[in-house]
């Protein structure tokens, strides 16, 4: 029982961070156009942040300290710094995208407009960040979030050819969209899949919750249970976008376009059970990703952080907090699309990619942090290549945003 | 006691006895002893110390922006004698409490100003 409470860390991390707006947006496009053409990308990008957290968890289980608690001393106050404000304005315009995302679920639920939705989305996750506890916090949405399953189940109920869909997951390839679009839309969906905030959130969640070595082997069965999970979730939401949008070839623009799939299998209750999974994963996300931001911020100055201490007793901390929450709202309030705003948030993503996850993997290598407790061989191994990966997906991200015209 | 300033102390955090956080250590102060032996008398910690470290545009910016959150500018950073260092590990640990050290004047500025006008601020939420 105990383990199965310690595994909520990783759900929440896996479905609010694997699954948020930037998958629903990323995979059902993904879907629509190119078929399962992408599954592996989802595949890679699972196998890569299992690896990745593990380090990050390991590390703050081991040293006490959260990744990037650590970065400055490795890397010196002013790359880190330069790090610390990359970092900073990508989560918060992952925010703003989040918060976008549950305007635009309240937006389906009501008829009322998102933008009048906004304020009320970004106060209830400031009070949830302000008032709720850490661990009820990450249950609620993680349990909340798993009703996604039903774009899973819907398969069942679609008119779906497994077959096609296994040959189109091993075969697939640019589908007459030309072969530019299709490596713009695998970024993007990479980008998506290894956001650093659910490194941020895990490491800092790990140290929140006091994890010690003897929490090593828990902190790795969330993270091998949490991530795939999210896959799975991710990898379904491709299909049912291939199974209802694929045959036309259609480009998806709109949450309700998302939701589609689920309406067509079970009619109105698909449809409200779909608009609270969407609450549910951004809304999640959107905590996590404002949390990630302050802890981002905290870690490098040294402020007290997170919510084991009163808010006064962390000013600096809930600051950023509250500052991080207006700055997504001022995003969102200049009527960018949500969606469009999404596509954007994971080309910078993605571009910012290295900065996160190449520190991880120094510190996970330092035996003044972590002992007889650094990377094996094959741990390493897999982190280089994961990190080469990276590498090519953050530098061809503008060129193939410019090329393609955001994958148009 | 041999340390590499560098590696082992320089930008960790410092820790107090109750495990609350009290800073990094922006920067070290020497002394020197009667034989002529340079010695760390004292760990720095504050935005002050840290943006003189970075220099630059970057470091004149935090210090501008840190300055306007407190209220007689400039302020000094916390000085920490490094008598008051219990042992260092993946963080410099101290063997007295938070309270007992001078506060951050920034951390202060928005508690009052902001933090404690809210609702709430005196609960933790765990």
């Amino acid at each position: 029982m105990k383990k199965l409470l310690a595994a909520t860390l990783g759900v929440l991390s896996a479905v609010g961070g694997f699954v948020d707006i930037g998958d629903l947006v990323a995979a059902s496009q993904a879907g629509a156009r190119f078929g399962m053409a992408h599954a592996w990308v989802l595949l890679l990008g699972v196998v890569g942040i299992c690896a990745y957290a593990e380090m990050a968890g390991r590390i703050a289980a081991v040293s006490g300290r959260a990744v990037f608690d650590l970065v400055r001393e490795r890397l010196g106050p002013r790359v880190a710094l330069l790090n610390l404000v990359a970092s900073y304005l990508v989560t918060v315009l992952t925010l703003a995208a989040e918060l976008g995302g549950v305007a635009l679920a309240l937006q389906l639920a009501s008829g009322v407009s998102y933008l009048i939705w906004v304020p009320v989305a970004a106060l209830a996750v400031w009070l949830v960040l302000w008032r709720m506890r850490f661990q009820l916090m990450e249950r609620v949405f993680g349990l909340a979030g798993l009703t996604l399953v039903v774009f899973a189940v819907a398969l069942f109920w679609l008119p779906t050819d497994w077959a096609a869909l296994g040959r189109g997951a091993l075969h697939g390839g640019a589908a007459g969209h030309g072969w530019g679009a299709y490596w713009f839309v695998a970024v993007a969906l990479f980008a998506s899949t290894v956001s650093p905030y659910e490194v941020f959130f895990f490491s800092s969640g790990g140290v929140e919750e006091n994890w010690s070595a003897a929490d090593l082997a828990d902190a790795r069965t969330s993270v091998l249970i949490g991530f795939p999970v999210g896959g799975f979730l991710a990898l379904s939401l491709i299909a049912t976008a291939t199974v209802v949008y694929h045959p036309s070839g259609a480009s998806l623009g709109s949450l309700d376009q998302v939701a589609q799939p689920v309406v067509l299998a079970f009619g109105g209750v698909g449809l409200a059970v779909a608009v609270l999974a969407f609450f549910a994963v951004t809304f999640g996300a959107a905590l996590e990703t404002g949390l990630g931001a302050a802890y981002a911020a905290a870690q490098y100055f040294g402020w007290q952080w997170g919510k084991r201490v009163s808010p006064r007793e962390a000013a600096r901390f809930h600051s950023v907090l509250l500052v991080s929450v207006l700055l997504g709202v001022l995003v969102l309030l200049t009527t960018v699309d949500p969606v469009t705003l999404t596509e954007y948030m994971l080309i910078i993503t993605a571009v910012a990619l290295p900065l996160t996850y190449l520190p991880i993997l120094i510190v996970a290598n330092d035996r003044t942090y972590l002992g007889d407790r650094v990377n094996g061989p094959v741990l390493n191994l897999l982190g280089a290549v994961f990190l080469l990966l990276i590498v090519a997906a953050s530098v061809a991200a503008i060129p193939l945003a410019v090329m393609t015209t955001m994958g148009r | 006691m041999r340390m590499q300033l560098g590696r082992q102390l320089l930008d960790r955090q410092i820790v107090d006895r109750d495990g609350r956080l009290v800073g990094k250590v922006d920067d070290v102060e020497f002394g020197v002893d009667t034989d002529g032996v340079p010695y760390v008398a004292a760990l720095l910690s504050g935005h002050e110390a840290l943006a003189q470290r970075i220099g630059g545009r970057a470091g004149r910016l935090l210090l501008a922006v840190a300055d306007r959150l407190v209220d007689d500018p400039p302020v000094t950073p916390l000085r920490v004698p490094y008598r008051l260092v219990e042992r260092v590990d993946s963080a410099v640990r101290l063997r007295v409490g938070l309270d007992e050290l001078p506060g951050s004047p920034t951390e202060q500025w928005l508690r009052r100003h902001l933090i404690d006008r809210i609702p709430g601020s005196h609960r933790a939420s765990g």
